[in-house]
């Protein structure tokens, strides 16, 4: 086992050398750079800019830039921002709590709907149930997320009960312990709700689909044949295979944690590093970018790995210490 | 059907929520503290040192922390004193003498003295730090002199008069008990940065800077020792707080304004019939506060750079510097429509590069080229361009027929609008118009460095000090969109504008400057290399129970006045 962990580890880093050569690639082929928009400013000087791009070192070769990039990510810096000039790391790491606590909040939105409602509309497949709430998952599947996001804040807005955006209000300080924690929860509501519908559809109709796969499968007829009780034959032999492919979904959600909220944290004004990272691209701020990059495929790459190991833990049949020649 | 299902979907979430939270979520802005005002502004600063500023957002963090030796006057768009009490221009106009107040003590209660005026300029000249201040401070090349005459007095010696260096007096001065080590030992450029803790960033100004979250909001607190006074001598300003909310979409400010969890708002042209009618039920005043400072126009492409390749050049080079064919051109342009369509109807077209609202060094007796197609075809015809193969599409003299791209930033929809309604009404000319966006950096590429581009849509910001558009018409400067970077003027009306340029900075008498700059405006409107287009009506909108609060085009007039009524 140790071993197997030890090659999946070494397998990541030429993975993580080519991710990052690729993406400085590609934002180094865009045309312009940060200055671009300093340049249209009849009030800042091309010397200003020279300056600058002198400073961030921006006249080297692209490969000489990213050996020197690298060089200093192997010492654990990430290097300066070139719009906000502070150190990368801080920037990311003001910012991260609030994205993870969004993403588990609103998975638990998701995943405490989505499986208790897969179950059901499988065990009763095309009943009405089924067809109403397979109606909705479409329509949600359907509904852009940040438009979602849109049309709750107009609902916070007529009725009051919410506030529109941000993470905590400005009284927050001046709020007891308890305030402060309700305070959080009514700014995390709304954004939570959009997140957990958005993904919530596509999982309930894979729930249902893998349920009603496995309900013909053979172990299950067995199952039956052998006269255990319905309520045993779901929740132990339907139910745990069904489940599968969820370890999978919840590794990869772990590198989702990074960029798939940007738009709905720029609609709601929420502190996240979606936006931040939206903003970089936009504004061609290559380390940042390079910074969120590589934090985003180190998730991605140990999300993996973890589902890897808990899928075979949950399921002996699969033991990638052996059959990893397949893989 | 789908209207039903989403109300339902929308109805039952609402219940849901409603359910869980707190009776009311909703907290009136300003009920917990009297005197706060809340605001929102687009984007994250990017730094806190003033010096550095190259953004509004950072513009706006450190605009109430730090002051300069005087300050624009945003209703007789005149300097007025601010740190300095008053000053003396010696005769032959090349010593500007400054008398500082004696009652100015930075926020850590050390006093405001020449010193630190003297060490605000050292930096600024300081070739390791990046500014644009020294831009407009350096005179044919050369740095104002300064010399300390006294705690409270100091003079600078000009190479020769320079008439813009009162108008650039507005920078901030800096402390030089803080800051004196970073400029010594070169780390000054880094000094400052947003990481820095609020209560070391130190100022003069009337708030000092208390929190900034990112992303989040800024916020400010009364300083309690500032200099200023009201008129019944009682101590300013009078908000105790003001909180600037970062909200990074226009959409979200919008719907913070309605909700009243901000005080004041700047909406776009769509929002503001909206708010106009329901400004009771909100309590709140929607005020047209002027015409915008800048412009927006149609830069056509004359580098032979670009389009003079193996001593042969491109037909567009010849169309884009006929007059004819540009005063054609300008006829076509329909601006009473496009105001409807692009700005709601509020605006007015622009007829000169300086904005009316520069009162006095905009040009009043320009007459714009009226939109009519008959007179943009006579035109047309008179300078050779006709359809002589019937194919629906016009062909210059040579026989090229008359096609050409048009770009803008994608994104900016006003822009997109009018670009989509310049093409239609150029088509009508039986001109072939490719509209292109184009990603602002793409765009800025074309420009600046590959030229390769035909015409553009655009917009600079203006300022108050006409010297300050020199980058742009300057023949040599690097914003010469047309034909930037010249080493020698290319055209004999270029090179007026070089030599009215040097007249008018060189004018220090306020009476006879704006005769400069009328002949420049009007050489333009006759040359056509920019045709103008329209401006937009700017708009505030602000709860009433907001007194003082004068917004004008340049900014809010005596901001530390404002107070929230009881």
């Amino acid at each position: 086992m140790l071993r197997y962990l030890g090659r999946r580890v070494l397998h990541m880093i030429p993975l993580l050398l080519g991710i990052t050569f690729l993406s400085f690639l590609v934002i180094d082929l865009a045309p312009g750079d940060y200055f671009s928009t300093l340049k249209m400013n009849p009030s800042i000087s091309p010397d200003v800019i020279h300056q600058m791009e002198v400073q961030f070192g921006y006249g080297d070769p692209l490969l000489l830039r990213y050996l020197k990039w690298l060089w200093r990510v192997l010492h654990l810096d990430l290097g300066v921002s070139v719009a906000y000039r502070v150190k990368i790391i801080d920037l990311i790491g003001a910012r991260v709590g609030n994205t993870v606590v969004l993403a588990l909040a609103s998975m638990l939105v998701t995943w405490s709907l989505a499986i208790p409602i897969g179950i059901i509309v499988a065990l009763r497949p095309n009943s009405m149930t089924d067809r109403t709430l397979s109606f909705f998952a479409f329509f949600g599947m359907s509904l852009p997320n940040f438009f979602l996001a849109f049309l709750l804040m107009f609902a916070a807005l007529r009725t009051g009960w919410f506030p529109i955006g941000g993470s905590f209000s400005v009284y927050y300080d001046s709020l007891p312990l308890w305030g402060k924690i309700t305070d959080r929860l009514q700014h995390l509501w709304l954004p939570m709700i959009v997140l957990g519908l958005g993904g919530m559809a596509s999982l309930m109709r894979l729930m249902r689909a893998n349920i009603l796969e496995i309900k013909q499968a053979d172990f299950v007829r067995t199952a039956r044949a052998k006269g255990l009780p319905e309520r045993v034959v779901v929740v132990k032999h339907i139910l745990r295979n069904a489940l599968n492919p969820f370890i999978t979904l919840a590794g990869f959600e772990l590198g989702n944690l990074l960029g798939g909220a940007a738009l709905v944290e720029a609609v709601m004004n929420l502190q996240g590093l979606g936006t931040l990272m939206l903003d970089a691209v936009r504004s061609l701020d290559v380390y940042l970018v390079m910074g969120s990059v590589l934090m985003g495929s180190v998730l991605l790459l140990l999300g993996n790995l973890l589902a890897d190991l808990a899928l075979t833990l949950v399921d002996p049949r699969i033991d990638f210490t052996r059959s990893e020649g397949s893989r | 059907m789908r209207h039903l299902i989403l109300a339902a979907v929308l109805a039952s979430l609402v219940v849901a929520c409603r359910q869980s939270s707190e009776p009311s979520a909703r907290t009136p802005a300003s009920s917990s503290l009297a005197q706060r005002l809340v605001s929102a502004t687009i984007s994250d600063p990017k730094t806190f040192n003033p010096l550095l500023v190259v953004d509004g957002a950072s513009a706006a963090a450190v605009g109430d922390l730090f002051e300069g030796l005087a300050r624009l006057n945003p209703v007789t768009i005149e300097m007025e004193p601010r740190l300095a009490e008053k000053w003396e221009i010696s005769a032959d106009g090349t010593v500007y003498t400054f008398h500082l107040r004696h009652d100015v003590r930075w926020h850590d209660g050390v006093a405001l003295t020449a010193a630190d005026v003297a060490f605000t300029f050292d930096a600024i000249f300081d070739d390791r730090v990046p500014n644009s201040s020294k831009h407009t401070l350096l005179i044919d090349g050369q740095r104002v002199k300064t010399e300390i005459a006294d705690d409270f007095t100091i003079r600078l010696i000009l190479p020769r008069p320079f008439a813009p260096l009162i108008n650039a007096l507005g920078f901030d001065i800096l402390p030089k008990h803080i800051l004196g080590p970073a400029l010594q030992n070169g780390t000054f450029a880094q000094s400052w940065g947003i990481d820095t803790p609020p209560e070391q960033i130190i100022g003069t100004g009337p708030y000092r800077m208390a929190r900034y979250v990112p992303a989040q909001f800024i916020e400010f607190r009364r300083n309690p020792d500032y200099w200023m006074k009201d008129d019944a001598g009682k101590p300013l300003p009078y908000l105790d707080i003001q909180t600037v909310l970062v909200v990074p979409n226009q959409d979200t400010m919008y719907l913070k304004f309605l909700s009243g969890q901000t005080d004041a708002h700047s909406p776009r042209p769509e929002e503001v019939g909206d708010l106009r009618a329901k400004a009771d039920e909100l309590k709140i005043v929607v005020q047209d506060v002027g015409l915008d400072t800048g412009s927006q126009f149609v830069a056509f492409n004359r580098n032979p750079q670009h389009f003079v390749q193996n001593g042969k050049a491109d037909p567009r080079l010849t169309w884009f510097t006929d007059p004819n064919f540009l005063k054609a051109l300008a006829h076509a342009i329909d601006k009473q429509s496009m105001i409807v369509n692009c700005l709601n109807g509020y605006g007015k077209p622009a007829v000169a590069e300086i904005s009316p609202e520069n009162k006095l060094y905009h040009n009043p007796n320009l007459q714009d080229y009226a939109y009519d197609l008959d007179e943009a075809r006579r035109l047309l015809k008179e300078g050779g361009y006709i359809d002589r193969n019937g194919d629906g599409v016009i062909e210059d003299g040579a026989g090229n027929p008359i096609e050409f791209t048009l770009n803008t930033n994608a994104g900016n929809q006003v822009r997109e609008r009018m670009c989509s309604m310049l093409k239609e009404d150029w088509t009508k000319l039986g001109m072939k118009v490719n509209y292109r966006p184009l990603e602002f950096t793409t765009l800025v590429e074309k420009l600046d460095h590959t030229f390769d581009w035909d015409a553009v849509l655009i917009g600079f910001t203006g300022t108050t000090e006409p010297n300050n558009g020199a980058n742009m018409l300057r023949s040599s400067g690097n914003l010469h969109l047309w034909n930037p970077n010249q080493p020698a003027p290319a055209t004999p009306w270029e090179a007026e504008i070089d030599k009215l340029l040097d007249q008018g900075s060189g004018e220090i008498d306020v009476q006879k400057r704006p005769s400069y700059y009328w002949r420049i405006q009007e050489i333009l409107h006759q040359q056509l290399p920019l045709i103008e287009t329209v401006r937009a009506t700017q708009f505030s909108a602000y709860k009433r129970s907001i007194q003082n609060f004068r917004p004008t085009v340049w900014g809010l007039y005596r901001p530390e006045l404002i107070r929230i009524a009881e």
